[in-house]
């Protein structure tokens, strides 16, 4: 029985080892992500390191290291994780320039930063993510991303200026909409935002 | 069966291939574990973090020399080349990165507004949403420590020294006629507009060698390197309108704003001292282009500008008053270039030119009077590591000057002289760690007119003590071609001098600043001239010295109170000097030894609106009594202001905005004139300098049309 077992996991590993060194290292970084994002953050920058031309490691490093902000209280740890989740953007804009998914991810860091201190930078910062959003939507109408993270933005700007937030819930239908027809390029292109565009749409106008 | 297992394991590592073993702890320069850390193979996908015990291990199949690479926030990147089988039990100690937040920043006499800066004392914001500033950063500027109270001139008096020993640069580049001119009784303002700029710093000593030309304060303006969007903005004001557009392109974008003010309706409503012939009227026009290029930045700025009025104006020897009319026109263009070279090495460098005219008339007296202004200026930066860098450039002012004068008895004089400056400066920025910096530098100015060279030393060094607070010092000799009043009429002079020492304490908390400085300034070969005003019979010497010395206080808080932001500078001076006409050492009737400011801003969210308050003290400032023995011998009582200001936004997109300076209606002295001769009865007669008007009320609409519907001119108010 202990043979069968080490056979069968040799024969598996050797079908594993089938799949490219990337594939392996961008599977086991999306495993990681869940558990430690830290872990994860540091794969995919070591994958970027590798990998001079391909714009997805250092997206999703910099994503890691933007989604973790959210929440950060602590000054200094924000601006250590944004500065560097801005280098990583930087990196991933010199090998795809125009690029609707790196520029939502953008949008969001100056979101990290809105929602860390509107006060001092919602006035400075909103119109360059309003500017932003604006590109993504003139390079990629239909990308479901796009119009999911300007709607959520246009609603947040709308609750601080104690405006309806209603007329957004459309477009969230319509990202909803986007999203059920949207095919990743390969396996490991962005296809986030699905089920958070469906939980603000529940409680939309609500 | 245990034997089975073993050759199964022996033979499926060897089947996996001859792996090694890469290991090690990880720690900073005090021998603190850093969990988290990347730790791998450059190039490779071989790698590891580090544990909660600092400890990283990975396997990796490369052979022969690596380069192994070790990454954290706020630390520098580690690295290490060698042969894979020697990293084993690697004890790696990272850096911290001088770079960050929390690192030491050689701030004595410094105060920077903007967005990049790690210790901002006030916002962009600020600039427009001050009660007291009616939309001018000068004014804004005047509610910081070190400034003095001259409410009725309103350019910047810092630490005991007069206006003119404050220089003003637009992206590096000197500002030769920065503000607008006015009447004697009514202050002026920046001629340039906030609205164009992002960044502004302003020193009250101890600057950096690349500045010169300053005995007391530089102040530094950013022009905006891209605009966000392209807009429109409209405003409409009870004293005049403002129309502002901005476009962008694939690299380049222009920004144009003009304005137009005239205060005929405003007098006609509200009484003035000044009896007005012709109202105050001012045209003015800014343009910004800017061009990214692959490696650098070009930014061209030109702003134009005519101001016109005439009045009779109240005076003690002349009982119909004092005629006076001027007839001003600005021309200012800037152009400036950013590049990077390479890794290393950047450049900058910058042109101005500056053409001033004014026609006035002072009585009987008519004079006309042209500057020809241009600076230029080229400066390299070397950045030798994270925590060396080296700066150094060269510099040319040139200037020229004529007059022409005409009276009742002299008609057609002409005069006038040419000031050349050339420079040469260079600096170093020493990060000894992220606790103690040092800032060294050496300008050497050559001066054309005088024939003479001067070289002057800065020094500042910075040093961290807790996690949120540092001490800075900062010495520095720093020289100034006399003044244009000066000039016009002798040349056989030296350059002023000055010396500053600095000492700053800052505390720096999660939005609540507190800063202290103390500091001693000397003054040396100041001009002195024999007459009441400078004339071609006056003697002229260098004889002049003072000095300055006093502590300057400020707290800021933005944390506490919810929606609430509030400011308080306190400024203690202790000055006298002997210059211009003065018989002995005094104190000038621009510098008082007290001076107290009060802002404060609350945002209420329900009514979509932003109140403030700005209040001001001053203790008297300084007049020669006739019946008393001395010159300046007397004080005027003391300065009060309480301003108030409330912006609503109708619309994200529409603001109303209103404000009144000195609501109280403080009767406020600046000083007395006496009469040259005395009455019938023997008595000096005097007249009180009192302001044009009391209090100022001011209404404006603003609104800003772009794609986002969302940004305002909040930030332009």
């Amino acid at each position: 029985m202990k043979h069968l077992i080490i056979i069968v996991t040799l024969l598996f590993s050797g079908l594993v080892s089938a799949q490219s060194n990337y594939e392996k290292g961008m599977q086991k970084a999306f495993e990681l992500w869940g558990s430690n994002p830290i872990e994860a953050a540091n794969l995919f920058e070591r994958i970027a390191n590798a990998e001079n031309d391909n714009w997805l490691p250092a997206y999703y490093a910099a994503q890691v290291n933007i989604t973790s902000s959210f929440g950060e209280k602590d000054e200094q740890k924000l601006s250590a994780q944004l500065k560097k989740a801005q280098d990583l953007i930087n990196d991933a804009t010199a090998i795809s320039q125009d690029n609707a998914e790196i520029l939502v991810l953008q949008a969001l860091l100056h979101t990290a930063w809105v929602a860390y201190d509107g006060a001092t930078y919602g006035m400075t910062l909103s119109p360059k993510v309003v500017e932003l959003y604006t590109k993504a939507k003139a390079l990629a109408p239909d990308n479901p991303r796009v119009v999911y993270c300007n709607a959520e933005w246009n609603m947040g700007s709308a609750r601080f200026f104690g405006q309806d937030v209603t007329p957004y819930c459309k477009d969230l239908e319509k990202a909803v909409e986007l999203f059920a027809n949207f095919k990743p390029e390969t396996p490991f292109h962005p296809n986030w935002g699905k089920d958070r565009t469906i939980m603000i749409l529940e409680s939309c106008g609500k | 069966m245990k034997n089975q297992l073993l050759i199964i394991f022996v033979l499926t590592s060897s089947w996996i291939g001859a792996q090694t073993v890469i290991s090690g702890t990880v720690t900073n320069t005090k021998n603190e574990l850093i969990i988290g850390a990347n730790v791998y193979l450059e190039g490779t996908y071989d790698g590891g973090t580090t544990d909660e015990n600092g400890q990283f291990s990975f396997k990796t199949d490369e052979t022969g020399s690596q380069i192994l690479l070790v990454s954290f926030l706020s630390y520098e990147t580690f690295t290490m080349a060698g042969d894979v089988t020697f990293m084993t039990d690697l004890k790696i100690k990272l850096r911290e990165d001088v770079n960050t937040l929390d690192a030491v920043v050689l701030s004595a006499g410094t105060f920077q507004a903007g967005d990049n800066s790690k210790v901002n004392v006030l916002k962009p914001l600020d600039v427009v949403t001050t009660a007291s500033a009616l939309g001018d950063f000068v004014g804004a500027l005047q509610t910081l420590p070190g400034t003095t109270t001259v409410a009725e001139d309103g350019r910047l008096f810092v630490r005991g020294g007069d206006a003119n020993e404050t220089q003003i640069f637009i992206d590096g580049i000197r500002v030769f006629t920065p503000y607008s001119p006015t009447t004697n009784n009514a202050p002026t303002r920046g001629r340039y507009s906030p609205f164009l700029f992002d960044g502004i710093t302003f020193s009250t000593g101890g600057y950096s060698a690349e500045f010169g030309q300053a005995l007391s304060s530089v102040l530094l303006l950013n022009t905006i390197d891209e605009p966000d969007q392209e807009k429109t903005d409209i405003g409409i004001m009870s004293v005049g309108a403002t129309l502002g557009n901005t476009q962008k392109w694939e690299k380049s974008s222009v920004s144009v704003n003009a304005s137009y003010i005239n205060l005929a309706p405003y007098n006609s409503i509200f009484t003035n001292r000044n009896d007005w012939i012709e109202p105050f009227e001012t045209a003015s026009g800014e343009a910004v282009f800017r061009k990214k290029t692959n490696t650098g930045l070009i930014k061209l700025y030109g702003a134009f500008d005519a101001t016109n009025f005439e009045l009779i104006q109240e005076d003690i020897n002349n009982e119909d008053g004092l005629y006076f009319k001027l007839n001003n026109n600005n021309l200012y263009f800037n152009g400036s270039y950013q590049g990077v070279l390479n890794d290393n090495w950047s450049v900058m460098g910058g042109f101005s030119y500056t053409h001033a005219k004014n026609k006035f008339n002072v009585g009987d007296l008519a004079i006309k009077d042209t500057e020809n202004s241009v600076h230029t200026k080229l400066k390299f930066k070397n950045r030798v590591s994270n925590r060396f860098k080296l700066y150094f450039g060269a510099e040319y002012f040139a200037t020229d000057f004529q007059e022409n004068f005409n009276d009742l008895t002299i008609t057609d004089a002409k005069y006038g002289y040419n000031n050349n400056i050339a420079a040469v400066f260079a600096e170093a920025d020493i990060f000894i760690s992220k606790s103690l910096a040092f800032k060294t530098g050496v300008r050497g100015e050559y001066s054309e007119l005088f024939k003479a060279f001067n070289l002057a030393p800065r020094f500042s060094l910075a040093y961290k003590t807790s996690e949120k607070s540092q001490i800075s010092l900062a010495y520095g000799n720093f020289y100034q071609n006399p003044s244009s009043n000066v000039l016009k009429f002798n040349q056989d002079l030296k350059s002023q001098n000055t010396s500053h020492y600095i000492f700053n304490y800052q505390y720096n908390q999660d939005r609540k600043i507190f800063r202290a400085e103390a500091y001693y300034k000397k003054y040396d070969n100041l001009v002195k001239f024999s007459d009441e005003f400078p004339d071609f019979n006056s003697t002229f010497s260098n004889d002049g010295t003072g000095y300055a010395m006093g502590i300057d206080f400020f707290w800021r808080d933005s944390k506490s109170i919810k929606n609430v932001d509030y400011w308080v500078s306190y400024s203690l001076l202790d000055t006298k000097r002997e210059y211009n006409n003065f018989p002995e050492k005094a104190q000038p009737n621009f510098a008082n030894p007290h001076n107290l400011s009060v802002v404060g801003k609350y945002w209420i969210n329900n009514w979509r609106s932003q109140v403030g308050f700005s209040y001001a003290y001053a203790s008297g400032r300084t007049y020669t009594n006739p019946y008393e023995e001395g010159f300046l011998n007397s004080k005027t009582k003391s300065f009060n202001s309480l301003s108030v200001n409330w912006s609503y936004l109708l619309s994200p997109q529409k603001i109303l905005y209103a404000s009144i300076n000195n609501v109280l209606g403080f009767k406020n002295v600046n000083g007395y004139q006496y009469a040259n001769s005395p009455n019938m009865n023997g008595n000096f007669d005097r007249r009180a300098l009192r302001p044009a008007t009391d209090q100022f009320f001011f209404v404006g609409f603003f609104w800003t049309i772009s794609e986002d519907k969302k940004s305002n001119q909040l930030d332009n108010l």
